[in-house]
């Protein structure tokens, strides 16, 4: 039998959830792979040494993130990270847009309902400077983006894997799957998501939103622009902005809705707001995003 | 003096760790329920346009996203002053009844039960979910198939299972349509089915365990929940707080929680403590949840539902009992099913009038930057754990700044650190401490379903669950691994 560990680091808990929703295949999973080891859900409290698969989910935020995480290599013979946050730091990773001192201040003195008080300082790790993904700390034989990923990907990614198999997985962008049809459109004003209603059936960059659909990795099957919401760029960047130094989420978004609208670039630059949260929400602890030649997160990381 | 120390607790949301400080006579002087973690929601909200919270807080939970989603779609309602239509608002409660189910069977199949319906003192390679689905794999079944309605019906209304998007400022982005109504419909019929027999299994396990629920985690505190004019509900209406008698102490709307909800920061952990602020830290403590929604309401409003609140109000009133949690929060799973078949039944579910728009174009940065103007907007809804509040400052444009979250198991976080201490303290005597007595100081915890990724703080990296023991100078004197 295959031996799964799975283990959070600092994150929501939704990448354990995700694969809790294999639902029915769950026991399938469970006749051909030993879960040995997986906090949230039972109480081996050692990490085993001959870990097959370690699944790990969330981001390095502090000391303790770091050593299990290492741990957790030492001892496993396959290590994913597994969901966004591993993959790029995550929505975790916007606290680098304020120093450490600012978030812990915010949370502990500053604060309309806290009497205010000194940071715990007793048993608690100690927090990193910025918030990592798993990557920047040691070998990872593989990543699955997604916030998190999606059942089914789970399904055809852990299946083939506990059966010693390649995956086989999408490596199309979001718009792929996207129905809405995209289309040029003159127009000179890019809208706050809040702004009118949005057409249905047509491409949000068309009519003026910011849309992440593009840059986005697709394999999610465009469930939020189905639902009547743009795409927040939760499933990572798309293999296009990882592959070319210079194609990055932001200037990718600016070029799309320059092309779609005739307005120049300069103009739609203009125009974006809150860059910090609308387009790197997801990517901002990454290194391989910050790295980028036209990236925007050096201007906006507090280190 | 020794310390044990029990990291990480297992089978709950997040890591946390607990802490048990023995005398040299053998007695526990001190014990600690510990969260390791923040993330900084609070400050990383700031700067964002405010109609992206929606999106961004449910990441601050995977397993009530729902309910962060909703609370933060209220906030934004307020801050610009868009009052959803009535399909809308049936739409988002449809959305929450699906969060209850998921998070509900969730909590007391995947992580509560196992500790009942394979004891305490068994195997801690069997207890839990994996355990239950070879031993009893019909009732693994059962729980894994009500969970999975649950998670239908949110992804159906809310566009995804897990971090839903379709709440949003004065309404929905999407409605659902007459054959989706049908098919979820006729799910949640089934949901009621499913939850019957799931308390068929579970009733007689609070009368097998009675000694359990009596011994551990006890605390006496008051209570808040979310009620409408007694009843219980879980999308909208004000915090009603009582006393542990049942007396009325307050009743107030969500944007005046200031006046009666203050937190106070210990050194010990990275989650605050909530109290009542007229009261005073620590007789103000209140607990929040399945357990406080049932003391708090008077009334349950579906049939099968009302039926077990009546018989579990009979036999414990105002229920002081944290394990009584696990009683409270399966009544509630049916309530959550039956709330969605009535939801369902209704054609209005299916309207197309979904959202209010804004009426004036929204000041630009630079603008609003001049006028100096500020916003507010505070949402209150009944997460699976308890009262969760959003709370939203923004400038005259709508980019916040300032963000306050008081979120569910903070609200506990009290209780589960006096239950921790006084069980600690009635139990433990001398240095060896068995296994089973460590997890019924995790199962205390547990009975709160604590979701500490939501302590928006919370989580550490954790490490096995050993106990240390330690002497009086620092040196480790054993090491048990659990």
């Amino acid at each position: 039998m295959v031996k799964i560990a799975l283990e959070t680091l600092a994150s929501c808990s939704g990448c354990e959830i995700s694969i809790l929703d294999l639902h029915e295949d769950l026991a399938t999973l469970l006749n051909q792979a030993d879960i040995v080891y997986a906090p949230v859900l039972m109480d081996v409290k050692e990490v085993p040494d001959d870990i097959d698969i370690a699944i790990v989910s969330g981001s390095v935020r502090n000391v303790e993130n770091k050593e299990r995480l290492e741990e957790l290599r030492e001892k496993s013979k396959y290590l994913i990270a597994y969901g966004t946050c591993a993959c790029y730091g995550g929505i975790t990773g916007m606290a680098d847009l304020y120093t450490s001192e600012e978030v812990t201040s915010r949370t502990y003195s500053d604060n309309p309902s806290t009497v205010s008080a000194p940071l715990p300082n007793e048993v608690v790790p100690e927090l990193l400077s910025i918030v990592h993904p798993a990557a920047d700390f040691t070998r990872i034989d593989g990543f699955i983006p997604g916030c998190p990923p999606k059942e089914q990907l789970t399904h055809d990614i852990l299946i083939p894997l506990v059966n010693d198999e390649a995956p086989d997985v999408p490596k199309k962008s979001v718009c792929a799957d996207c129905q809405r049809e995209m289309e040029h459109v003159e127009f000179d004003t890019i809208h706050r998501r809040i702004e009118g209603t949005p057409e249905p059936g047509k491409c949000f960059l068309s009519q003026g939103y910011v849309c992440l659909g593009s840059v986005t990795l697709g394999r999610c099957g465009g469930l939020c622009t189905e639902a009547g919401i743009p795409c927040h760029g939760c499933g990572g960047p798309s293999l296009d902005v990882l592959r070319e130094p210079s194609h990055d989420i932001y200037n990718g978004v600016i070029k799309r809705i320059a092309h779609l609208s005739k307005m120049p670039e300069k103009d739609v630059e203009k125009q974006l707001y809150d860059i910090g949260h609308v387009i790197y929400g997801f990517v901002i602890g990454s290194t391989t995003m910050e790295d980028k030649q036209v990236s925007l997160i050096p201007q906006l990381v507090k280190k | 003096m020794k310390n044990i120390e029990i990291s990480p607790v297992s089978r709950i949301e997040g890591h946390a760790k607990i802490t048990v400080q023995v005398d040299d006579a053998g007695n526990v002087a001190d014990a600690h329920f510990h969260v390791m973690e923040i993330r900084g929601f609070e400050k990383f909200l700031e700067g964002a346009a405010v109609e992206e919270a929606p999106r961004i807080t449910p990441r601050i939970c995977g397993i009530c996203q729902t309910a962060h989603h909703l609370a933060a779609a209220k906030a934004t309602d307020m801050v610009f002053g868009l009052e959803p239509p009535e399909t809308a608002k049936k739409l988002r409660e449809l959305m929450l009844m699906g969060q209850y189910i998921h998070s509900h069977s969730l909590h007391f199949y995947f992580l509560g039960a196992p500790d009942l319906v394979m004891g305490p003192d068994s195997d801690p390679a069997m207890r839990n979910v994996v355990g239950i689905l070879k031993s009893n794999p019909d009732l693994a079944m059962m729980a894994i198939k009500t969970r999975k309605i649950g998670q239908e019906i949110t992804g159906a209304v809310g566009g995804k299972p897990i971090s839903p998007v379709t709440a949003i400022p004065g309404g929905q982005s999407r409605g659902i349509t007459s054959e989706q109504q049908a098919k979820l419909l006729s799910k949640a019929k089934d949901a009621i089915g499913l939850i019957e027999q799931g308390v068929e299994v579970a009733k007689p396990l609070f009368t097998q365990y009675s000694e359990a629920i009596e011994a551990l985690g006890p605390v006496e505190s008051h209570f808040g929940a979310i009620t409408n004019g007694g009843s219980i509900e879980f999308y909208d209406g004000p915090a009603k707080i009582i006393d542990k008698s049942g007396n009325q102490v307050y009743e107030f709307a969500a944007a005046d929680y200031l006046d009666y909800v203050e937190e106070k920061v210990q050194p010990w952990s990275y989650l605050k403590f909530p109290y009542l602020k007229q009261i005073g830290f620590p007789e103000g403590n209140y607990r929040v949840g399945p357990l406080a929604r049932l003391n708090v309401v008077d009334t349950i409003p579906t049939e099968k539902a009302s039926a077990l609140y009546g018989e579990y109000k009979d036999q414990y009133g105002i229920a002081q009992n944290a394990l009584l949690y696990h009683y409270a929060r399966l009544i509630e799973l049916m309530y959550a099913a039956e709330r969605a078949v009535q939801l369902l039944e209704d054609d209005s579910i299916t309207g197309t009038d979904l959202r209010q728009n804004l009426s004036e174009p929204l000041m630009t940065q630079a603008e609003a930057k001049q006028s100096g103007e500020t916003k507010r907007g505070v949402g209150m809804i009944e997460a699976t754990r308890g009262i969760l509040i959003h709370d939203y400052e923004t400038d005259a444009g709508g980019f916040i700044n300032r963000a306050n979250l008081i979120v569910s198991t903070g609200q506990n976080n009290l209780s589960m650190d006096i239950g921790v201490r006084e069980t600690a303290k009635q139990m433990i005597h001398g240095e060896e401490v068995s296994e089973g007595l460590k997890n019924r100081l995790e199962m205390i915890v547990r009975a709160y379903d604590p979701c500490l990724s939501c302590a928006t703080h919370a989580i550490d990296g954790s490490s096995p669950l050993a106990v240390d023991i330690y002497d009086s100078d620092g040196q480790l004197l054993k090491k048990h691994l659990l």
